[in-house]
């Protein structure tokens, strides 16, 4: 894959990821859930983001490659 | 590029059948990814009629890269196949043949094999096999019956059906399955407990069973929505992937690890993977049959369409496929077939059933001269007629491409709807997401009680922990969520009303067209040739005594013989209405503006005005009073003298249509305005109006100046409606905010105006409007429906009532309700077929399709 093509996955994974790890350190601040659940609540949460921010970021990096 | 046009400066406008679309966001996806082509210079795509309505330059897009842009996008462009065979021919010539049917506007790709077999792929919306024979013919083949012919006659019928039969299937596996689930799930409850083994009840075999579901029947959410999303488009597939993955992947879980902290073993979810897949499918099964059903009107339009006509070519009857019939070839229609293509009668008399095309409901009687139409059914007598207008030229060709565009249009209304489906998705993601942090961080340990219910359900929530109850209320939201019933809340009644309008005769050139048909406020009718006849007839005689009405109408008729004023021809038809053959004079003068002058027998009769009178020294006197008071009436009097001797006079006027009073009766009832617009003077257009009860009178407009008259309405803030004739009042039907060219017959490609009305019937004016209002009202209701339904169950679903009942909708519930709500759209907007508008039985008019003279004013 060309860098070019690289820059919609980086971007959309690297903040779905971003959201995920915020997820895991905010319930390890905040909650009383074991660790499972807080790790599957962060792949939940990364999972969701990626979702939304896929047909966000996906245009706009075309956009950008054009 | 593969496919060229015949006009290739020109934007094309070009209408394309989509595959393969299920939601808003899908018409979303297909619409951007033909406006990023170089070339296309708009697109609309709707997904009720599952077409896409473009604006190209031919010179800069092709129909194959459409296509394939299309394809790329996850959907398809049904293309048609036909094969030919010529004599076998070189590569050269090969060459050639293929470049000339490429060059043919439709045309994707053209191939010749070495056995000189042509195979073309064409878009039938847009050219048809004998087009395409045609030009292999212009080109110096003959070309031989077809091999094959892959074409189908209905590509979208034929989708639809494997849509139906593929989500039956699916219901067929998912049913059983998700029965022993929910026995499983629930063996341990009064009364299953009675007679459902408890083995039922083991997660692995409720995996086991729970499997097949994922991998079959809902593997289709998830192909498409890797699909969608690897465009970058998020669509409805993705909320129930999303959902039935989920739901799946913790079940799975806690059954191989239920220490893993995600709830433990009582919380999976297979019942939830299950009934949610049931539903869907249910829902998208029962979509697919009602959806199916309202663009029924198309294809009653197109089945129509004779597929044999009987040709006489050097005194042989030969039979072709009637897209094979050129202009000028004579047909032979016999009793009970239809007729192949438009044309003049030049031999033979029949009744002709119009009502499938034009919507008339009396026969017409046809002879030679008249004008009939392909696709109408001819009743009784046999008869020859001469090819006029053939293949996509016929009538009933431009009605099917006019509602197709109709259908593909959007209306205003739309827009809101259409923003709201586009952001839906990714906004019901981010809900989700909020849900499940606000419940995972807070509600849960506020409010969550073990002791708890899902809706409809008779197990306890249990020791479920905050990661299990976040997650549940926040598939529960990506499930409930109804954006397809957004999406379709308008382009479904737009669709079905658009074609119950055709079938009565009336054209909507958009949903703009119909949205603003029903706001109207005001309709202005033009006089002459709408509300009227549109050419004079004669009404009064009036004889002096000493001379029998008879015998004044024969004198009349006699000076009137060789003139050619519409005036004279009232006259002439009056008295042969009344048997009398008039003889020819032996001599005759035209008096102009003021009558005329025959000699007959060595009698010399005159006819014409008061002026023509006191110059030949003519005492009316008699006359005066009777001839005021029908001048009063809005009415042509004229006098006829015999040699110097007053006989009497005769009067002619413009006669109202006979359904124009009704009319106007009809739409005053409606709560609208009716006004009439003439270039008459004050007085003849006064009589008209009082006649037919109109009280508003535009009269001496002259034509320039009627688009003026409709500002000013316009200016006091009225949404106006001008009625006329859709060539000669071009400018003001394009004025009014709705401009309805009626009485259009066979002419509709040339009409302007928003609306056509087919036939000559100022009734379908008001059958216009109340199909439109009755439209809008079912767009109004499904948008209430889908937009109150998503406020509602939105928050529910998120968990705001939880803390005080207790109780949260499963997602099973959840998909049911969104199952439900889709359908109850579709089947809104199918309760429309049944539907026509009450004033459309009103009677015939008695020239439904014949072209009329206008002439604006009558007097000499």
């Amino acid at each position: 894959m060309s860098p070019r093509r690289m820059l919609g996955p980086l971007v959309y994974g690297g903040l779905s990821l971003l959201a995920g790890l915020l997820f895991l350190l905010a319930a390890s601040l905040w909650s009383d859930a074991g660790w499972g659940q807080r790790l599957g609540g962060a792949a939940w949460v990364a999972f969701l983001s990626l979702i939304v921010l896929m047909p966000v970021v996906i245009p706009w990096a075309r956009r950008r490659s054009s | 590029m593969a496919t060229r046009t015949d006009e290739r400066e020109e934007p094309l406008q070009l209408t394309v059948p989509v595959e393969g679309m299920t939601c808003a966001a899908c018409v979303n996806r297909v619409e951007r990814a033909l406006k990023r082509l170089p070339g296309v210079l708009d697109a609309r795509v709707s997904l009720a009629a599952g077409r896409a309505g473009l604006e190209i330059d031919p010179s800069r897009v092709s129909l194959s890269t459409i296509a394939q842009a299309v394809a790329e996008a996850g959907y398809e462009v049904p293309l048609d196949t036909v094969r030919f065979h010529l004599p076998a021919r070189g590569e050269a010539e090969a060459a050639r043949i293929r470049e000339a049917l490429e060059r043919l506007a439709g045309v994707v790709q053209a191939e010749v094999g070495p056995d000189g077999t042509v195979s073309v792929r064409y878009l039938r919306e847009s050219i048809g096999p004998g087009r395409l024979k045609r030009a292999l013919r212009e080109l110096g083949y003959e070309v031989s019956e077809r091999l094959a012919e892959e074409e189908g006659l209905d590509r979208e019928r034929q989708a639809r059906q494997q849509e139906i039969r593929r989500q039956f299937v699916n219901l067929l596996i998912v049913t059983p399955l998700a029965a022993l689930v929910m026995l499983g799930m629930f063996h341990a409850y009064w009364p299953l407990s009675l007679f459902v083994p408890s083995w039922l009840g083991n997660r692995w075999l409720m995996l086991g069973l729970t499997t097949p579901i994922v991998l079959g029947p809902a593997r289709q959410f998830f192909l498409r929505s890797i699909s969608g999303l690897r465009h970058g488009v998020a669509d409805m597939n993705l909320l129930y992937a999303t959902g039935i993955g989920a739901a799946y992947l913790i079940a799975l879980i806690n059954t191989a690890w239920p220490e893993a902290g995600f709830g433990g073993r009582d919380a999976t979810f297979y019942e939830a993977v299950a009934m949610l897949t049931l539903f869907i499918v249910l829902g998208r099964y029962l979509e697919a049959l009602t959806r199916g059903r309202a663009s029924e009107a198309i294809r009653r339009l197109m089945a129509l369409q004779p597929q044999r006509a009987r040709l006489l070519r050097d005194g042989q009857e030969i039979e072709v496929p009637a897209d094979e019939v050129e202009v000028g070839d004579i047909c032979l229609v016999r009793p009970g077939e239809a007729v192949p293509v438009d044309g003049v009668i030049v031999e033979g008399y029949s009744a002709v059933d119009e009502s499938l095309v034009t919507g008339e409901s009396l026969p017409a009687e046809k002879t030679a001269g008249d004008t009939v139409l392909a696709g109408t059914l001819n009743r009784t007598g046999a008869f020859k007629l001469r090819a006029v207008r053939v293949g996509r030229e016929t009538t009933l060709a431009q009605i099917v491409r006019l509602v197709e565009e109709a259908q593909a249009s959007r209306a205003p209304i739309q827009r809101l709807a259409d923003w709201v489906a586009g952001h839906f998705i990714l906004g019901v993601h981010l809900l989700a997401l909020a849900t499940f942090a606000f419940w995972f961080f807070y509600g849960y340990d506020r409010w969550f009680q073990p002791e708890s219910r899902l809706l409809l359900s008779a197990g306890a929530l249990g020791q479920m922990g905050a990661f299990g109850f976040a997650f549940l209320m926040s598939v529960t939201v990506l499930v409930i969520s109804c954006p397809c019933a957004v999406g379709l809340a308008t382009p479904a009644a737009v669709m079905a009303g658009t074609g119950i309008a055709a079938s009565q005769g009336i054209l909507f050139k958009g949903a703009d067209a119909i949205e603003a048909t029903a706001r109207l406020q005001v309709i202005v009718f033009d006089k002459t040739g709408t509300l009227t006849q549109g050419r004079p007839s004669l009404t009064d005689v009036v004889a002096l005594p000493g001379t029998t009405a008879e015998e004044l109408l024969a004198w009349a008729a006699i000076a009137e013989r060789r003139s050619e004023h519409p005036l004279g021809e009232a006259v002439l038809t009056g008295a042969r209405e009344r048997g009398l053959q008039p003889p020819e004079p032996q001599e005759f003068r035209a008096l102009p503006g003021q009558g005329v002058e025959a000699r007959l027998d060595g009698r010399t009769v005159i006819l014409g005005n008061r002026r023509l009178m006191a110059e030949a020294g003519v005492d009316i006197l008699p006359l005066e009073e009777q001839a005021q008071r029908l001048e009063e009436e809005g009415k042509t009097v004229v006098f006829v003298a015999l040699d110097g001797r007053p006989l009497g006079l005769l009067a002619v006027a413009d006669t109202p249509k006979p359904t124009a009073a009704q009319a106007a009766a009809e739409l005053r009832r409606m709560g609208l305005q009716v006004a009439m617009l003439s270039g008459d003077n004050w007085r003849t257009a006064r009589a008209i109006a009082r006649s037919l009860g109109i009280e508003q009178v535009l009269a001496e407009v002259l034509p320039q100046g009627k688009a003026e008259a409709l500002r000013q309405l316009q200016e006091q803030g009225l949404r106006v409606a001008m009625v006329g004739d859709g060539i000669n009042d071009a400018p003001a039907l394009a004025q009014a905010d709705v401009g309805m060219a009626i009485g259009s017959g066979t002419d509709i490609a040339k009409e302007t105006g928003h609306v056509i009305l087919v036939r000559d019937d100022p009734l379908d004016v008001v059958a216009a409007i109340e199909t439109a209002r009755f439209t809008m009202k079912k767009v109004r209701e499904n948008l209430a429906w889908a937009f109150v339904y998503n406020l509602v169950t939105l928050p529910v679903a998120a968990g705001v009532l939880y803390p005080l009942t207790g109780r949260m909708v499963g997602p099973e519930v959840a998909a049911l309700l969104m199952a439900l709500s889709s359908l109850s759209v579709s089947l809104n907007s199918a309760s429309m077929r049944g539907w026509r508008p009450r004033r459309r039985s009103g009677p015939a008019s008695p020239a439904p399709v014949a072209p009329r003279p206008l002439p604006q004013e009558v007097g000499r």
